[in-house]
């Protein structure tokens, strides 16, 4: 059961966080992310980077995973800070070699980027690690259901992305089992030249093919002996009904936005 | 000890929080030249333990061993280890590639460096070992084989690296009695006739008690029961509690015991119940 989520990073869990709405937390992650390039001043962004980890504090997600997440942009950071600690100019001179010179105004800038930037990807791990990748799939098409005025079948495409995301762990798993099953056999999928390992990868790819479409097919016999038909309106299991937390979340958002123009930060 | 492990265990996914433990501190053993069986519910880690077995998967903790020496993780070592404990997977028939039978059993023995000539010669014996006939099927598309014959195949694909050892996970799941008789009776020869040992998971215990040795039982990643099948089958309700069901002539035995004749239980052949109904009746048996 468990390793049919272990994909994106969502670590199971009870906490108010988890147990959000899909929808109000894509809808919460957008109004953060806009209060956080709307903010102006060091106060402000200090008091958000304090609700974020005050948020995580909640959702119980241990801060390791935070950190392993903010791995990945460690370049692009250290990357900004040097443009900004060397072309913005302003304030005073804090340090001159030859013609070039690191002023106070770009050590204050570069430094709130960053943490602007940091702030960012805190909210952002917060959702993915909070939520399944089928009910943030499902969220995210609540949001985009506005196209199909357009033309565009978003309850297919939702379908589509929830039934890929259910099996992409399962044709992982089934590709690592059929490996062991071919080295079993003498298969040595590790040595020889680039040619060699192309080969080599076909008593892979051939089972996993067949098992795919073998899988498919199953599937849409299932799929409709239960009546799905295309473009018919679906009602589901469990619905996603907003709750009064829900409400809750979004209020708190609403006063957050409403000090921010207040007191100008 | 000819194959065997010292505590070990196995988990899949450590260090994440799905971490699970699927074998816990097992230790067994089992001879040259014998059948083992390898019985449990399903999730009790019976798969697991196997693949341990040729070092397909490495212990997190603990030792398997073979021919009293401990498996270790050189790969040269590995690679000549697999070719000598040849293992069929569950449902191995879903792993096939090849466009005919042929080249489906001899990518083994190709995988061995073995020249083309040498190589037709095993797909020939491994074919013939599983009593189907090289002349009429080698060319086919394996596709085109009934379930019991692709069954038969993929076995004869594992064998065509003459392995000292086979082991087979689940090997007649899917399979009607006739053909998992047959499948049974052949393994039983290739023990008898050709030193094969022998061993093979299953949790459907009708037909291959009769031919083992020994029997462990796995239980929750645990080894929870080991012995001859004489004494294993002997409490009903221990075999019960573990999710398990005896070889139905046990079952028919322990049903004769309670009805108030006294009949002996550790019983689990056709012959062994015959000879006691007999002896109960007042005539030798045959
Ligand atoms: N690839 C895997 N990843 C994570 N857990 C696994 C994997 N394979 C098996 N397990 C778990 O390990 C336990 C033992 O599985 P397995 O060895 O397949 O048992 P059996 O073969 O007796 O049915 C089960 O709880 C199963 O869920
Ligand atoms: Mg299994």
């Amino acid at each position: 059961m468990s390793r049919s989520i272990t994909l994106g990073q969502y670590l199971p869990g009870e906490s108010l966080i988890h147990r959000l709405n899909p929808r109000m937390k894509i809808l919460a992650l957008l109004l953060f992310l806009i209060l956080l390039f709307s903010l102006k001043t060091y106060g402000g962004l200090t008091a958000l980077f304090f609700i974020a980890l005050g948020m995580i504090a909640v959702a119980k997600v241990p801060f390791r995973y935070f950190l392993r997440g903010l791995k990945p942009i460690l370049y692009i950071v250290v990357f900004a800070l040097i443009i900004y600690l060397f072309f913005t100019k302003g304030g005073v001179v804090l340090l001159r070699i030859g013609f070039i010179t690191v002023e106070s105004e770009g050590v204050r800038e570069g430094i709130f980027v960053i943490a602007r930037l940091f702030t960012l990807i805190l909210f952002s791990l917060l959702v993915t690690l909070t939520t399944t990748p089928l009910s943030l799939t499902y969220g995210m098409s609540y949001f985009l259901k506005p196209l199909r005025y357009f033309g565009l079948p978003t309850e297919e495409v939702a379908m589509i992305m929830a039934i890929a995301l259910r099996f992409i762990p399962t044709l992982m798993e089934e590709s690592q089992r059929l490996m062991r099953a071919q080295v079993a056999r003498g298969a040595d999928f590790e040595t020889g030249s680039i040619f060699r390992k192309a080969k080599s990868l076909v008593p892979l790819i051939v089972p996993l093919f067949v098992s795919a479409f073998r899988r498919a097919d199953e599937l849409a016999l299932a799929m409709e002996a239960r009546g799905y038909r295309l473009g018919a309106r679906r009602t589901r299991m469990y619905e996603d009904l907003i709750a009064p937390r829900d409400w809750a979340v979004l209020s708190f958002i609403l006063v957050l936005f409403s000090a921010a123009l207040a007191f100008g930060l | 000890m000819f194959i065997g492990t010292e505590k070990l265990t196995y988990t899949y996914m450590s260090g994440t929080p799905f971490a699970a433990t699927a074998l816990n501190e097992v230790s067994f053993s089992l001879g040259k030249g014998e059948i083992t069986l390898i019985i449990g519910p399903s999730g009790s880690g019976k798969s697991t333990l196997i693949q341990h077995l040729n070092g397909l998967l490495k212990p997190s903790s603990g030792r398997v061993y073979f021919k009293g020496q401990a498996i270790g993780s050189d790969k040269g070592e590995l690679l000549r280890l697999r070719r000598r404990i040849g293992l069929v997977f569950q449902i191995p028939e879903e792993h096939f590639f090849s466009e005919t039978i042929y080249d489906e059993i001899a990518f083994a023995p190709r995988n061995l460096g073995l020249a083309e000539s040498e190589v037709r010669i095993r797909v020939k014996d491994a074919l013939e070992k599983v009593g189907l006939r090289a002349e009429q099927l080698q060319y086919r598309h394996p596709f085109q084989l009934s379930a019991g014959q692709k069954r038969l195949v993929a076995v004869a694909s594992v064998l065509s690296m003459n392995p000292e050892v086979l082991i087979l996970d689940e090997p007649t799941a899917g399979l009607d009695p006739s053909h998992r008789r047959n499948l049974f009776a052949l393994l039983d020869n290739l023990n008898r006739s050709g030193g094969l040992t022998v061993i093979i998971s299953t949790h459907h215990l009708d037909d291959v008690v009769a031919l083992a040795h020994s029997v462990f039982v796995l239980q929750g990643g645990r080894m929870v029961l080991a012995g001859p099948p004489s004494e294993i089958f002997t409490t009903r309700e221990k075999l019960y509690d573990l999710g398990l069901s005896l070889p139905s002539v046990t079952e028919i035995m322990h049903s004769v015991k309670e009805k108030g004749l006294p009949v002996k239980t550790n019983i689990y052949t056709l012959a062994g119940a015959r000879q006691e109904i007999n002896r109960l009746k007042g005539r030798p048996g045959r």
